[in-house]
């Protein structure tokens, strides 16, 4: 294994697993763990995705800020379509499981099963976006722009920078994909790079999961 | 699933790893079972026996639902539980003041939004139109502030504009028709998008509180009450751009207002 390793690492990327922290490999290429003995990517994804706690906490917000307060139509109730949202839903919360089998197996060493996982993972999260294309365009269909309303505009930008993350979710998991079937990455690092990748989608799905009930379901609560 | 055997960091620790696949699929299962419930549920409208008495707690339960959600990814997929303290802290952090914070100032902005409907001084000038309310006879209410008007415009499409439709149908449909299409050398189409006199709550509600074209278009200050005159121009806002069948012609201008 430390044959392997070595010679890896001389290709290594930026991105160490930090499994092999405490080796002897002096060049900063491979330290990758930081004086807490974590991999630094794995920490700076936490506190990344932390940022994106409040980056989409103001966007939602802002949303319920201005609900019920838009003068021109066609409003929430006129536009939504449960069914269709509930199986791109669906379909982006199976995404979360594939994904974590994902890193699951790749923690076992098992590279093949892991990229097949991310590759049905990110087709799942390319359906979503397709879904959620075919939706902006249905509601500009009837009349809803992005700057019609309050709801409008609020309702695109949060939903839109969603989608923007879920495409580059779509792109990640995708290169990472290719990149493990080529051989291309340290070995010793894969399961952290995949962990990681892992941790910023499973992020995405949880924003759905707020949307769709407070956005979507609550709107037609009486 | 998992449970707090692998606390603090297996997963950095080559040799201790297993697999939690069986832990996952469960959670998937979990997960899809929930949002089903979330979905079907509604279905039971039609039978009221059922409905009923989940329909008070039904909009709670979906917050429940969506927050378990949330949190059996957050702990489980992501892996959060049992993970590291400093990842713990640095999602977590943010996240209560995420949640605490927004809420925080959107009752705020509703507690500091004055209370809209009555309490306008009877002799306010518009600064807008610069239109002073009469002297002589009942004081003319000035009209609300666009975002009350909005507000009390949509309190009213909840209720299905029933007040203002009741008082067109008294009131002015000999002039503007029935559904608002106006008629001949009486009244003006209502549900174009054409206005001669402006389209926004506040010109409709002056066109209609004080009359236009020398009482062509009568005033209704003197025998209308001022929410009264509001619920009818909430109504015939909705009319704007219905392009009622058999409408009159356009007299004025196109708006988009
Ligand atoms: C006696 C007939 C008559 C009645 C009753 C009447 N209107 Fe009118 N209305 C008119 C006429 C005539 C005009 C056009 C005035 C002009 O020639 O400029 C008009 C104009 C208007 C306009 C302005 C449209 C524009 O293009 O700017 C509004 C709004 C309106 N009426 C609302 C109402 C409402 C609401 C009622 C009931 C409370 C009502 N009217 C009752 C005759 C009437």
């Amino acid at each position: 294994m430390s044959a392997e390793l070595a010679h890896a690492d001389d290709v290594a990327l930026s991105h160490d697993a930090g499994h092999e922290s405490d080796h002897d490999h002096g060049h900063p290429a491979t330290v990758e763990n930081n004086f807490l003995g974590l991999p630094n990517i794995k920490l700076a994804m936490w506190a990344f995705l932390g940022s994106e706690c409040m980056f989409f906490g103001s966007l939602i917000g802002t949303y319920f800020f201005y609900h019920g307060k838009s003068l021109a139509g066609p409003l929430p109730q006129d536009v939504f379509s449960i069914g269709i949202t509930s199986i791109s839903t669906f379909l982006l919360l199976m995404s979360s499981l594939t994904m974590a089998l994902a890193v699951d197996a790749m923690k076992l060493g098992n590279k093949n099963s892991a990229r097949n996982f991310l590759l049905v993972t990110a087709l799942l999260g390319a359906t979503f976006v397709g879904f959620q294309v075919y939706e902006f365009s249905h509601f500009v269909h009837m009349g809803l722009g992005l700057s019609t309303s309050l709801f409008s505009s609020t309702f695109y930008v949060m939903t839109g920078f969603h989608g923007g993350h879920v495409t580059i979710g779509v792109i990640w998991l995708t290169m990472l994909a290719l990149l493990i079937h080529q051989g291309k990455l340290n070995t010793q690092r894969l399961p952290v790079s995949v962990e990681v990748a892992g941790l910023y989608w499973h992020f995405v799905d949880i924003v759905w999961i707020v949307i769709f009930t407070f956005v979507y379901l609550l709107e037609f609560i009486q | 699933m998992s449970q707090g055997h692998d606390a603090h960091a297996t997963s950095h620790e080559a040799g201790a790893v297993h697999s939690h696949r069986g832990a996952y699929i469960r959670l998937g299962v979990i997960l899809t079972i929930v949002t089903a419930i979330e979905l079907a549920l509604p279905f039971l409208k039609d039978y009221p026996e059922i409905w009923n008495p989940i329909k008070p707690v039904w909009a709670p339960l979906l917050v429940v639902m969506s927050i378990a959600k949330f949190g059996a990814v957050v702990a489980e997929f992501m892996h959060l539980r049992g993970d590291r303290r400093v990842y713990q802290f640095l999602f977590m952090s943010p996240l209560l003041l995420a949640v605490v914070l927004f809420p925080a100032v959107g009752a705020l902005s509703v507690v500091t939004f004055r209370p809209f409907g009555e309490g306008y001084a009877s002799t306010a000038i518009d600064v807008r139109s610069g239109y002073v309310a009469p002297t002589k006879g009942p004081a003319l209410e000035a009209p609300l502030a666009d975002e009350k008007f909005v507000l009390a415009f949509n309190e009213a499409k909840g209720k299905n504009f029933e007040a203002g439709k009741k008082i067109f149908g008294e009131k002015c449909v000999s002039c503007h028709g029935k559904a608002g299409e106006g008629v001949a050398n009486l009244g003006f189409n209502l549900t174009d998008n054409c206005y001669k006199y402006g389209s926004t709550f506040k010109d409709l509600y002056l066109t209609v509180a004080k009359g236009q074209n020398g009482g062509k278009m009568p005033a209704w200050s003197a025998s209308m009450k001022g929410e009264e005159m509001r619920q009818v121009v909430y109504y015939i806002k909705s009319l704007k751009g219905s392009n009622a069948a058999g409408g009159q012609p356009c007299v004025g201008d196109q708006v988009a207002d």
